[in-house]
């Protein structure tokens, strides 16, 4: 459904130092410099598929969304989405896509949700019985009806941007682009869009990308993430696969008898993994993957063990990791 | 687009402008008051200073019709002073919401426009008829129903012939980000050679032949002149005509500047 090559966006900016005087020349000479906002993107996204793109600010994951909205024309590349190129803004494109922008409302301000739904039926050009289905589906899923008269800059932001959900998927579109779309709101809020993204796309089965700085969200809500740094994709895969080669490790931790072992053998243990902790009466350990049931078996056999436990990282600091340029190994 | 879209953005944006009450009779109360003293003001002085009972073909009450019915006719023709709003839609990237629908953003645009135009008809109507029994009759502005009808259709081409002329220096902030100061410009230009500051046939001969040939008097004096029944049938028709076809030369020119524009539109705030 979306088909993306090679893409590829320089912005052109003015850069200007600090000072009255700058200023004053900047009326006369600026100086410009070029940005790679995003550089040679290629990946494909299927039916029904919900893709995370992850990255720090500025490291291009809006960008990407604009093109593929349709909003910029890419500096090179190409890209297909349903079949369209976006920037060329055909109708037919346009009525199939959506995109909710969480930190920009696309919804007229003054004017009460339902009149906005009424304007977008006839932007769309949605059939009556059609709209009013979708309508009652939507605000019954996400829990609003009252609301539906009341004017948007009255609303609080999470009953906002359930509006900008309804706004977005009236029209049924077949790709969804979500640009932080949980950003800002509680967390009860932020579990029922999710709940709503997830019955949707069961529903419907559009192609989405979501872009998110929460982890509950990618966690939840998708089971492929990309990666970008600097406007690069540096990871393309599945949640499960960026653990196995991004954290080959998990962390191991004891409780011991403390009368038992005063103070547990500091070289023995390194001989197990990496020591994380080593008290008399706790012992952490970050062991590679494959040794794991060799070291705890090893571990129980020497110790007087009350409690054990083997977790995994954190997933968002293996991901902080990866944006950061910084491996696990070489920490 | 289609016609019933055009006409529910129309009502929506008419529906948003009625709901500031208070904003909407201050505007028109404080616009009229102010408009009127510096009107009565500037030309009785003007008359008593010259000594004359006629300046250009005008006579004090002509005038202060012209005043008044430049000033009603031009609020309409502005159509809210939505000037500013295409640039600000670039500048600030709320641009990007109307590139997302499957509808042209410059019809779009001007559906808002023909929107905002309906409270300023509702006041324009309403300043209208407290203003013009104060001015006295004139002998040199016949006002009859006739010309009011006439000028319906030339206030429509003037509204979208000033929508056309503010596009252009819009788009350029596709460019220079900030346009505010060019859109001053543009509207105090527009303003002066339109003839809503005062009658084009007080300037000299030779710029009132240039204007005859620019845009600009069939915004402002033209739908004016109209209904003070200054113009006769065939000077309406060519009226008319001429200010189309502006409209057609602006909608044409704007389109390579939207294209080229558009290439360098980058959606900040998202």
């Amino acid at each position: 459904m979306i088909k993306v090559r090679d893409l590829r966006k320089v912005f052109r900016v003015h850069q200007k130092e600090p000072g009255l005087a700058a200023s004053v020349r900047s009326l006369f000479h600026r100086k410009w410099v070029e940005k790679d906002a995003v550089t040679g993107s290629t990946f494909d996204v299927k039916e029904g598929e919900i893709v995370g793109l992850i990255g720090a600010n500025g490291a291009g994951k809006t960008t990407l969304v604009k093109m593929l909205s349709g909003i910029i024309h890419p500096t090179s590349g190409e890209a297909e989405v349903l079949g369209y190129v976006p920037w060329e803004r055909d109708n037919d494109f346009r009525r199939q896509i959506a995109l909710v922008m969480g930190q920009k409302a696309q919804m007229w301000w003054d004017l009460p949700g339902g009149d906005c739904f009424e304007l977008l039926r006839e932007i769309y050009q949605i059939p009556r019985d059609q709209y009013q289905q979708s309508l009652k589906k939507l605000t019954e899923m996400l829990g609003i009806g009252d609301e539906l008269k009341v004017q948007i800059r009255r609303l609080s932001l999470g009953e906002r941007m359930k509006m900008e959900l309804i706004a977005a998927l009236l029209h049924s579109p077949r790709v969804v682009y979500l640009d932080e779309p949980t950003i800002g709101l509680d967390i009860t809020t932020q579990r029922a869009v999710r709940d709503f993204l997830l019955d949707y796309r069961r529903e419907n089965a559009p192609a989405m990308i979501l872009t998110s700085h929460y982890m509950e969200d990618i966690e939840r809500l998708c089971e492929r993430i990309i990666i970008i740094r600097e406007g690069d994709i540096v990871y393309d895969g599945s949640l499960e696969r960026v653990m196995r080669e991004y954290a080959p490790y998990k962390q191991l931790r004891l409780h011991v008898h403390r009368t038992a072992q005063p103070q547990p053998e500091l070289e023995l243990l390194e001989k197990m993994g990496q020591v994380i902790e080593c008290e008399p009466g706790s012992i952490c350990l970050r062991v590679d993957r494959d040794k794991i049931p060799e070291v705890a078996a090893e571990l129980l056999r020497k110790y007087s063990v009350i409690d054990l436990s083997i977790e995994d990282p954190e997933i968002g600091d293996t991901i902080e990791r990866i944006m950061a340029g910084r491996t696990a190994d070489s920490e | 687009m289609s016609l019933s879209l055009f006409f529910h953005i129309v009502d929506l944006e008419t529906k948003k402008l009625m709901s500031y009450r208070v904003d909407f009779w201050i505007t028109m109360v404080v616009n009229l008051v102010v408009n009127l003293v510096i009107l009565w003001a500037l030309w009785t002085a003007i008359f008593a200073e010259s000594g004359s009972e006629i300046i250009g073909g005008w006579d004090l009450p002509g005038i202060l019709s012209y005043g008044v019915m430049v000033f009603l006719t031009g609020r309409i023709v502005r159509g809210g002073d939505l000037q500013m709003t295409v640039a600000t839609d670039i500048y600030e990237g709320a641009l990007s919401r109307f590139l997302l629908y499957p509808r042209h953003y410059a019809f779009t645009k001007y559906a808002q426009q023909v929107g905002n135009v309906v409270p300023d008809l509702f006041q324009s109507v309403l300043m209208g008829l407290v203003a013009l029994p104060l001015l006295g009759l004139s002998t040199t502005t016949p006002i009859t129903p006739l010309t009011v009808a006439m000028s319906i259709p030339t206030i429509l081409v003037a509204h979208l012939l000033f929508f056309l002329m503010g596009l252009i220096p819009q788009y350029i902030a596709f460019w220079a980000d900030n346009v505010w100061s060019l859109s001053v410009m543009v509207r105090f230009v527009t303003m002066l050679l339109g003839g809503a500051m005062l009658p084009l046939s007080l300037f000299p001969d030779s710029v009132q032949q240039i204007l005859h040939w620019l845009p600009f008097a069939y915004l402002f004096e033209f739908p004016t002149l109209v209904i003070l029944g200054k113009v006769d049938f065939s000077q309406w028709l060519t009226g008319i005509g001429t200010c189309l076809l502006w409209c057609l030369a602006l909608g044409v020119l704007s389109i390579p500047v939207w294209r080229r524009g558009d290439l360098r539109y980058t959606g900040v705030g998202i």
